[in-house]
Parts: C-alpha cells; sequence; structure tokens
C-alpha cells in the first residue's frame, strides 16, 4: 500500500505569539510538527507494519527549516519525505494545489491508496486543506475520524459528531483527516532517530497557479482580560449572574 | 440584491440549534445590509411542526425530504446546495460551524470555485458592502480578519449562543424540493452506514451553558456534581484536557486547543487553572465566565467575570443546593 501523508509546522503551545510596532513577530516561536498530524502519521505507520510492502511518504509545505520537523516524521515510521519550500502560499486553497502537485509529481500521475491529514493546524484550525487536497486529487475523503478500520479491500471509519457517532464506509483511493482519540503517536527511539537519517528528504519545486480565494487584512493581540469579581458565597454568585444576566 | 443561502443541518429529523442560531444571525446580517433575501436549504426529512416552531423571519426555505438525504452524503449535499445557490442565484451561503460543514463547505468552496471561511466569529459590514470576518487564531492570542476574495463566498458561523433572541413576526414559506435527478450514483463513497447519538446529554457545542472540570475536580466522581449541576441548568458538561487525558471525561466534553471551540452564554469553570491552551477553546469574548478554584492567583481569575476562591468539593454542593433553592422561588 502507497501512503501519504500531508503534515506541517505550527508554534507550540508555550510559544508566545509577539507584536512589534504592530506587526506580527514570529521570530521567538518554536516550530513543532501540528499534534493532528501526529495522530495521522501513527495510523500510516501502523497500517505500512499490517500491511507488508506498504511505504509512507511525508509531504509538507514549510520553509526549510521544516527539514527537523520531517526528519522526526521519518523517526515515526515515514519511508520517505518531501518538501516544498519554494512557495510562500497565503491561504487553505493554494496549500492544497501545491500538496496536490507535489503528490500527483511523486506517484507520477498515478495516485497512492490512502492520504492521511491531520483534521486541522492548531494556529489557523481552518480545517480546510484536507477535503480541499482530496477533491483537486479526484478521491473521497472522510474528515475528522476517531476510528479506522481497514481492509485490503474497504474502510470502514467512526467520526465523532456532535450528540453523537457516525460509522462511515469508503474505498480506496481515499482521503482521511485525523482526529485526536484515533491512536497514541508513538514515541520516537533513538535508534530510529539515527536510521532516519539515511532516509532521503526530496525538495519539490511547485508553482502557483491560482490566486489565494481568502486574504487576511489584519491581525491583532486578542486581550482577554478581565475584572473579576470575587464573589464570597455561592448565593451572591447566583444572585449577580441573575441580575445581570437572567442565566436562571 | 444581496442572497444569502443558509444551509439548515438537521439530525434525527430535527434541526441544530446551532443552525437556527445562524439563521437569526444572518436574518440580522440581512435586515443591515437592506435589501437582501434569505433563503435556506433542508436536506433530509424533518419534524415539520418543529422547524416552523423553531424558525421566524422573512425567506425561502427549499426542503428536500427525500429518505436518501436523511444521513449526511457529501456528494448528495454538494449538490443540493449547488442547485438551489443556481435556483434563487445567491452568492453567499452560511453554514453553522459544525462536523458537518467542516466536512462539506471545503468540498464545496472547490466545486463551485468560492471562497470560504471557517469558524468566524464576527462579521464587520463595511460601507461597500464588503463583509470582514473575524475570528481568533493562534490558540486565541491573537485575532485576524480575512475577507473572501471571489464571488460567491462560504462562511462557517461559531455559534454564539444566546439565551434570548427577538422572535420575528414573520415565518419563512417551505417549499419542498423534487430531488431525484439529484441523487446518482455519481460520488458514491463516502457512505455513511450508521448514526448513533448519544441521548440524555447536551452537546458542548451547542450547549448554551457549559459547566466545566479540571484537574481541581480530582477524578471521575468528581464529576458526578458538574453533571447533576448541568442537568438543573439544562446545560452541558465540558472537561479541560488534563481531565481527559486522566480518563475521567470522554474526549468529545474536551475544550481547548486540541478539542472543542464553544461561545456559550455561561461558563462555569470549577477545578480549572486556565492554561491559554484550555481558553483557546472560549471562541467567544461575550461569554460569561464564573470560576471556582482554590488558588486565588490561578489564571482562570484573569480571564473571569465572577471567581470562588475555595475548594470544589466545598463549594460545589453549596451552589447546587443554592440553585434548587432558588429556581424553587422562581
Amino acid at each position: 500500500m502507497n501512503i501519504a501523508v500531508c503534515v506541517c509546522q505550527v508554534p507550540d503551545t508555550a510559544s508566545v505569539i509577539g507584536f512589534v510596532d504592530g506587526a506580527i513577530d514570529l521570530t521567538r516561536v518554536n516550530d513543532v510538527m501540528n499534534p493532528y498530524d501526529e495522530y495521522a502519521l501513527e495510523e500510516a505507520v501502523s497500517l505500512k507494519e499490517r500491511f507488508e510492502g506498504s511505504t509512507v511518504t511525508v509531504f509538507s509545505v514549510a520553509a526549510v527549516s521544516a527539514k527537523e520537523m520531517l526528519r522526526k516524521a521519518l523517526a515515526m515510521g515515514a519511508d520517505r519525505a518531501v518538501l516544498v519550500s519554494n512557495i510562500v502560499v497565503s491561504d487553505s486553497f493554494q496549500t492544497a494545489q501545491v500538496l496536490c502537485q507535489a503528490i500527483s509529481a511523486f506517484y507520477q500521475q498515478a495516485l497512492p491508496d490512502l492520504v492521511f491529514c491531520g483534521k486541522h493546524s492548531t494556529d489557523f484550525q481552518n480545517g480546510q486543506v484536507p477535503p480541499m487536497l482530496a477533491e483537486m486529487l479526484g478521491i473521497p475523503s472522510v474528515t475528522g475520524i476517531t476510528a479506522l478500520h481497514a481492509s485490503f479491500e474497504s474502510i470502514q471509519v467512526e467520526r465523532e459528531i456532535e450528540g453523537g457517532l457516525e460509522y462511515i464506509d469508503i474505498n480506496y483511493p481515499a482521503l482521511l483527516s485525523a482526529d485526536k482519540g484515533l491512536n497514541m503517536p508513538r514515541k520516537t527511539s533513538i535508534r530510529a532517530v539515527i536510521e532516519a537519517r539515511k532516509k532521503t528528504i526530496d525538495l519539490f519545486y511547485a508553482t502557483l497557479c491560482e490566486n489565494a480565494s481568502v486574504a487576511m487584512i489584519s491581525i491583532e493581540p486578542l486581550e482577554r482580560k478581565k475584572i473579576c469579581k470575587f464573589m464570597h458565597s455561592e448565593k451572591e454568585l447566583i444572585r449577580h449572574l441573575n441580575e445581570e444576566y437572567s442565566f436562571f | 440584491m444581496n442572497k444569502f443561502l443558509v444551509f439548515l443541518e438537521q439530525r434525527e429529523g430535527i434541526v441544530k440549534k446551532t443552525s437556527i442560531d445562524t439563521w437569526n444571525r444572518v436574518q440580522d446580517l440581512a435586515a443591515l445590509y437592506g435589501d437582501s433575501a434569505v433563503f435556506g436549504i433542508l436536506a433530509g426529512p424533518v419534524d415539520l411542526q418543529q422547524l416552523c416552531a423553531s424558525l421566524s423571519g422573512k425567506g425561502v426555505i427549499y426542503h428536500a425530504s427525500n429518505e436518501a438525504f436523511r444521513l449526511y452524503n457529501p456528494g448528495h449535499y454538494a449538490r443540493l446546495v449547488a442547485e438551489t445557490l443556481k435556483l434563487e442565484a445567491c452568492t453567499t451561503i452560511f453554514f453553522a460551524d459544525t462536523v458537518l460543514s467542516r466536512d462539506l463547505a471545503p468540498k464545496l468552496s472547490l466545486r463551485l470555485k468560492a471562497s470560504l471561511l471557517s469558524g468566524c466569529t464576527i462579521f464587520d459590514v463595511s460601507k461597500e458592502v464588503c463583509v470582514r470576518c473575524l475570528r481568533p487564531v493562534y490558540s486565541g492570542s491573537t485575532i485576524a480578519s480575512f475577507v473572501a476574495e471571489r464571488s460567491i463566498k462560504i462562511y462557517t458561523i461559531l455559534s454564539s449562543a444566546k439565551l434570548f433572541h427577538s422572535i420575528s413576526e414573520a415565518y419563512p414559506t417551505i417549499i419542498p424540493l423534487e430531488t431525484c435527478c439529484l441523487t446518482g450514483s455519481e460520488d458514491l463513497f463516502p457512505i455513511v452506514r450508521r448514526m448513533v447519538m448519544y441521548s440524555g446529554r447536551q452537546d458542548v457545542t451547542e450547549a448554551s451553558i457549559i459547566v466545566a472540570g479540571g484537574r481541581g475536580m480530582g477524578g471521575s466522581e468528581g464529576f458526578v456534581i458538574l453533571e447533576q449541576l448541568a442537568q438543573l441548568l439544562g446545560g452541558a458538561v465540558g472537561a479541560s484536557r488534563q481531565a481527559v487525558d486522566g480518563g475521567w471525561r470522554p474526549h468529545f466534553e474536551q475544550i481547548g486547543q486540541t478539542g472543542k471551540t464553544v461561545a456559550p452564554a455561561l461558563y462555569l469553570a470549577c477545578g480549572i487553572s486556565g492554561t491559554p491552551q484550555h481558553l483557546a477553546g472560549l471562541g467567544s469574548g461575550s461569554t460569561v465566565v464564573a470560576a471556582i478554584n482554590s488558588d486565588r492567583y490561578a489564571p482562570i481569575f484573569d480571564v473571569a467575570d465572577y471567581g470562588i476562591v475555595g475548594d470544589v468539593h466545598l463549594v460545589l454542593p453549596k451552589l447546587l443546593d443554592a440553585l434548587h433553592e432558588f429556581l424553587k422561588r422562581k
């Protein structure tokens, strides 16, 4: 089975997004693999281990510094990595387009059997790239899966919906985006890290064919601080919540 | 004329509250713009009585009640929305931000060559009929504004639950849609084979009141009182990442950066310290936050409107009793 996994980088949870002269400053930000992409990668590698002769290739549209993250992906069990860093993408549509180009070129117009993505990236939380990419590749997709049962012939997935669960059938080739709960991403052993150094990271040069469909026109710090009114009793809290907001 | 199309999501024949909220918001938007018309598209058999009782405002709702639309099917639903868009020459589509719309809207945007803005919280309508969409990004530390560049626009809106909203005098017209030609074998997969809805509890993303617990609750037994509070208030139970990772609560209750983003009217944070990753899950600045924590300097109090410093195990039973009494007197 040929499996592709799309990964991206996001600021880690401890990073502080800075602003200098009103403009966003990401220089003090530490980049890590998007947590949801780890679930995607883990699932791909597990499938590779189950289906002999399978390969996992990771694809990423990111700056050259993302090579470190790709080494981690290789240490987790991916066989090869493809990095597109010659283009700056402005929106999800362009990201999906570039990934589509890279994947199509790599598999030489044939399609991988499965493409895994993380449900969304924790920075912008759009969640648009996976289904857009699937449409561009011309394959069906299911977003946000929490369980996967795959045989050679077919795939059954589960996903959480508001107040319930959906059980979904899908056939190969397909794209699936992973939600938390799908699996527990493995920790990389030192041996895996050393072996990963022998694996290839290819650079792919993509071209942007279309303009971005969405423009970000401003970004500012969001101030959430409030003055907390401390209550001396539970009754006092209820009284305030009722008087000011009629909650109850 | 501005023509807006609102996608109304149903599950088990009941239109979702978040879709009703979206319909209401679009009604407000249409009134603000002036010279606008609101249309709705509803896929699947529904309880028409519930539908008519829930929706107010002027507009036309196209209803495809074919059994084939009962369960979500991206191919069928996408064609349905595209056909309705064409029928009424709408230029903008609104979805509530749900699992379904996160799955459908991106696919639809490609088919319609439309711009897609997901998870919008605030709409800023300027004079030049340019809608700016604001939403928190980077785990809630920053707020960004976006515009859709293409002529057809799709927005998914994070439902900001208000307990009360003005009900218009008018009611929408419901027009049945004939759809046998739309359920062909194109787009065979994916197929939703089965859907199971949990009974007896409200989903965090749909609740107007959330009673959330964190590490301070001590374990799954600690959440029993939160469930009682939620039930009394008609709300939902939420959890921090620590509570979920500890196995005390299921993942679908997790609120935060790797959980759900919610915008209830009232958020009661119990035994939650208030890490930035948790607060990232509070999507709206207009949510009233009340916190209970034994640590006077817990970060949660920096973002809370009200606070009680104390042991949750002592405070919550008293709060529950006081609420019982209060509600009895009403």
